[in-house]
């Protein structure tokens, strides 16, 4: 398997890439290999592999990008890409590049024996124990999907700069989605985890334990209430409530809007953007979590931000064009979906520090409220920064004790009203499973996220029932 | 263009040719070889420039009953041949599935050439320059508008040719193409404090045919100033007219519940109703592979299959679900012509057939209620069909549109949505393959103050 490029080759293209001129130039190179078993009806229903392989070369001036990428690795292909890259530089001044033969090695932030594929037979010995033990939950388990996925990614990212970095990625993910039925009603639960590690994970995060958790929650939505309409305060559960950080404020801490002035975060480094109890940290460095990278897709080292510190805005998730515009360095946040994409700045492992409050605590502080303890997902529109985020298990709070579950409903915010009403902190802080992906522009990474038990003041929900 | 499509084709049939011999019983390939071409302007500079030709190829392999793909963007014939015997291996791991396999025995009819309007041959003969200048003219056309605009994502100029060919071992050979192009802005309007950018993009498979630059640039700047002061409605149970592109969204979920594999796995709210009534007799889906120019069009679909237009809900009665030839199979019915290139069902061009009237007369007869512009969130409740959303727009009284709101909720099933569509404008447009006109729920919960 190819895992890297000729640096001679790669010092010729970057040359030619630069031959208009331009502040610098990189080559990204990608050769992906990913083996997926699937499983449905209580059979293995498919098997597939993918691999993604090719180089994008990318020309840099001020603010303006040119790109062009090639499936085909030969040199006459990757002289073309950069000819096509180039036509983005005006100012015709030539620049020759020598490429560094001292790669800097990423640093190791993976198992040592993470990537190696493992015997087939064991994927599928993990779905058959999935299946089994989701339907053993409950007789009400109609249906159960599951997949496990093995990938590794070998990256070189070369800079005109001289600098040359490879990585080596891997990552597993075993899902489980399960609907469970009585008579015309259905309702699905979904659990997934993994990480940039090997599949002996799931000796430890059993796919047992992953099925029965997914047929809990699919069969308490069976009885569960309308979720109330209107505004409540409301508990977020530890974990998978971090996404209501990822949504709420760390889109809107990117670069790019910020740069660019369309974020409502935007020249308000140093001000109070959230209750002083509210500190959230991006983290690219954690060993073997989902969202993150030894180097980032530009090459740059993955790397602890404090996004958040008490209240207090203190920077911006950085990729190397926007970190020059804006006169920094770049925080590690390059990401990129594959060699046919620009990087963009992204969130890598986004949580918040634990607190001092119980659970208990924080759940007996409110008379009526929604306690929503897991979340599937979210979206944000960053210009006012409007959020929402899903509610994938959820209680009513009547009188300082967790009573009724309520059905799937999706909560609204806005970023920084939310972070102001966040009145109490739990001492639970936890990263949730590993098992979400982040979109942007189009481009699809993989992320993590984690929270303490946190309360709201008051949040809107967007149920059909009484509030 | 005439390589890209022989070329295409010609991968195909080595790809067929080295899974069989990596011990495949059936087998089909599909490769797309795509030329894609991408511009954006901020202010008054080109920001972004992409230009890239990219191949890929997606296997099936049955071996046997047993079915394993595999997906590259490694063409060669070394790396083809690698995954292959990668991917045969898998295969015995998969169990034995009665239903799985190729289509049935498809008349080919080689290059298939019909006259669909896929192509537009302007568009690769037309200068990157020009489209460049077309970027450059909608960001001064968003600065020129209005003075409350003050900043901008960016206007961005796209296009695309598409070849792509499936071949297969029971002798189907067939090759097409498309193009494609779009044009999007993203202006910013300032509001006291608050920040409003307003997204409006279109697409088309022709620069004819698409809206015009000046026309998407006002489009996106109205929609930016639409939100101007907006605040936070109460909680209520009333009317929602859902915009064009908002309508297609809430279609796009009804699809997904139409989806034979959602179906079959009783992840749909809609398993086991054909032939019951769902929606309001106003209510006709449609989807359509032959739609001349629609941007799902294709003459076969990615088995194969000879694509057709079939009528998914009639009259508020569901007739059928949407299927490829596996989950047909599980149903007992004959696929639709909706096998995906890239794997799963896919929409051709679906769509909500139109009534007639616009989305003012519908904003007209509502005394009271929300038009919606603009939801966000995602389907998570596809088995129970409950539907919740994030959303934005204008609050109704009497008939008239009285102030923005933002930062709500809206609520309901997507059963008691299609029951209660009472009025549907006619201004649909085929500018996606999920699109809708602009209609009217008889009542959904704000949640709101």
């Amino acid at each position: 398997m190819l895992t890297a490029l000729d640096h001679a080759l790669l010092a010729r293209v970057l040359s030619r890439a630069l031959r208009r001129g331009g502040d610098f130039a990189d080559v990204f190179f990608e050769n992906r290999l990913a083996q997926t078993f699937r499983l449905q009806d209580g059979r293995i229903h498919e098997a597939s592999s993918i691999v993604v392989r090719g180089a994008g070369v990318r020309v840099v001036v001020g603010q303006r990008a040119g790109y062009a990428y090639s499936d085909d690795l030969d040199e006459a292909a990757l002289l073309r890409a950069a000819d096509a890259a180039s036509l983005i530089a005006r100012d015709g001044r030539a620049q020759d590049v020598v490429v560094a033969l001292d790669a800097a090695p990423a640093p190791a932030l993976y198992d040592a024996h993470a990537g190696e594929p493992a015997d087939s037979a064991r994927y599928v010995d993990l779905l058959a124990r999935a299946d089994a033990a989701a339907r053993a939950f409950d007789p009400r388990i109609a249906s159960v999907n599951a997949f496990v996925a093995d990938e590794l990614q070998h990256v070189q990212i070369a800079s005109s700069d001289g600098r040359v970095v490879t990585d080596r990625r891997p990552l597993v993910a075993l899902g489980v989605q399960v609907v469970a039925r009585d008579g015309a009603q259905r309702e699905n639960g979904y659990v997934g985890d993994g990480g940039r590690t090997s599949i002996d994970v799931f000796d430890r995060t059993t796919p047992e334990a992953l099925a029965r958790e997914s047929a809990r929650i699919a069969t308490i939505k069976l009885g569960a209430l309308e979720a109330p309409a209107g505004e409540l305060p409301v508990v977020i559960g530890a974990g998978s409530g971090g996404v209501l950080l990822h949504e709420a404020v760390g889109h809107g801490l990117e670069a790019d809007f910020n740069r660019k002035g369309t974020s409502l975060y935007s020249g308000r480094v140093g001000e109070r953007v959230a209750s002083d109890l509210v500190t959230i940290f991006d983290d690219g460095d954690l060993h073997g979590e989902r969202g993150s990278v030894a180097v980032d897709d530009e090459g740059v080292p993955g790397q602890h931000k404090v996004l958040v510190e008490n209240g207090i805005l203190r920077g911006y998730m950085q990729d190397r064009l926007n970190a020059r515009l804006m006169g920094v360095a770049s925080t590690g946040s390059g990401r990129r979906e594959s060699y046919r994409m620009l990087p963009q700045p992204r969130m890598c492992n986004t949580f918040m520090p634990a607190g001092t409050s119980t659970p208990d605590e924080i759940v007996g502080s409110i008379d009526r409220g929604l306690y929503a303890t897991s979340f599937s997902g979210g979206q944000v529109e960053i210009s006012k920064g409007d959020f929402v985020f899903m509610i994938a298990e959820g209680y009513l709070i009547e009188h300082g004790k967790i009573t009724a579950p309520v059905r799937g409903a999706t909560l609204v915010g806005n970023g920084p009203d939310a972070m102001t009403k966040v009145t109490m902190v739990g001492h639970d802080a936890r990263l949730a499973n590993r098992s979400y992906t982040c979109g942007k522009g189009g481009q699809r990474v993989p992320v993590g996220v984690g929270i303490p038990t946190v309360k709201l003041s008051s949040c809107t929900i967007g149920g059909t029932g009484r509030g | 263009m005439a390589d890209a499509r022989d070329e295409a084709l010609a991968l195909a049939d080595t790809a067929i040719a080295l899974i069989s011999a990596a011990g495949a019983t059936d087998a089909d390939a599909i490769v797309e070889i795509g030329d894609r071409f991408a511009c954006e302007a901020r202010d008054r500079e080109v920001t972004k420039l992409e230009r890239s030709r990219g191949r890929s190829l997606r296997v099936r392999a049955f071996v046997g009953t047993r079915h394993a793909t595999l997906a590259t963007t490694d063409v060669s014939r070394d790396g083809v041949a690698a995954l292959a015997r990668r991917v045969v291996a898998a295969a015995a791991f998969v169990s034995e599935n009665p239903h799985a396999g190729l289509a049935d025995p498809i008349a080919s009819d080689g290059v298939c050439d019909h006259d669909l309007g896929t192509v537009d041959i302007g568009v690769a003969a037309r200068a990157d320059e020009e489209k460049i200048d077309e970027a450059l003219a909608m960001e001064q056309a968003v600065r020129e508008a209005d003075e409350r605009i003050a900043n901008s994502d960016g206007s961005r100029v796209r296009d695309s040719v598409v070849s792509w060919a499936l071949a297969n071992t029971r002798g189907f050979r067939g090759v097409t193409q498309g193009t494609q192009v779009s044009r999007a802005a993203a202006p910013v309007a300032q509001d006291g404090a608050n920040k409003r950018i307003g997204h409006y993009g279109t697409a088309a498979r022709g620069w004819a045919a698409a809206e015009s630059a000046p026309a998407v640039a006002l489009h996106a700047v109205h929609r930016a100033l639409a939100l101007v002061g907006a605040r936070k409605p109460a909680t209520m149970r009333v009317p929602v007219i859902f915009e064009r592109d908002a309508a297609a969204t809430v279609l796009a979920d009804v699809f997904a519940a139409t989806n034979a594999a959602n179906v079959v796995l009783g992840n749909s709210w809609l398993a086991e109703r054909i032939g019951e009534r769902i929606g309001n007799e106003r209510v006709t889906l449609v989807d359509d592979g032959r739609l001349r120019g629609g941007l799902g069009t294709s003459p076969f679909d990615g088995e194969g299959t000879p694509t057709r237009e079939i009528v998914v809900m009639d009259r508020g009665v569901l007739r059928t679900f949407v299927s490829d030839v596996y989950w047909g199979r599980r149903l007992g019915m004959t696929s639709t012509g909706n096998a995906s290139g890239g794997g799963g069902i896919a929409a051709n061009n679906f769509y909500l057939a139109p009534g007639s009237g616009t989305l003012d007369d519908l904003v007209a007869a509502t005394e009271r209620g929300v038009l919606v512009l603009d939801t966000i969130g995602f389907a998570t409740e596809l088995a129970s069909g409950t539907y919740s959303r994030g959303a934005r727009g204008i609050y109704i009284e009497d008939g008239v549109p009285r102030y923005a709101v933002d930062e709500f909720t809206i609520a309901s099933t997507f059963g008691e949505m299609l029951a209660g569509i009472d009025g549907i404008a006619g201004d649909l447009r085929f500018d996606g393959t999920i699109v809708a006109p602009s209609f009217r729920v008889a009542e959904m919960t704000i949640g709101g103050v």
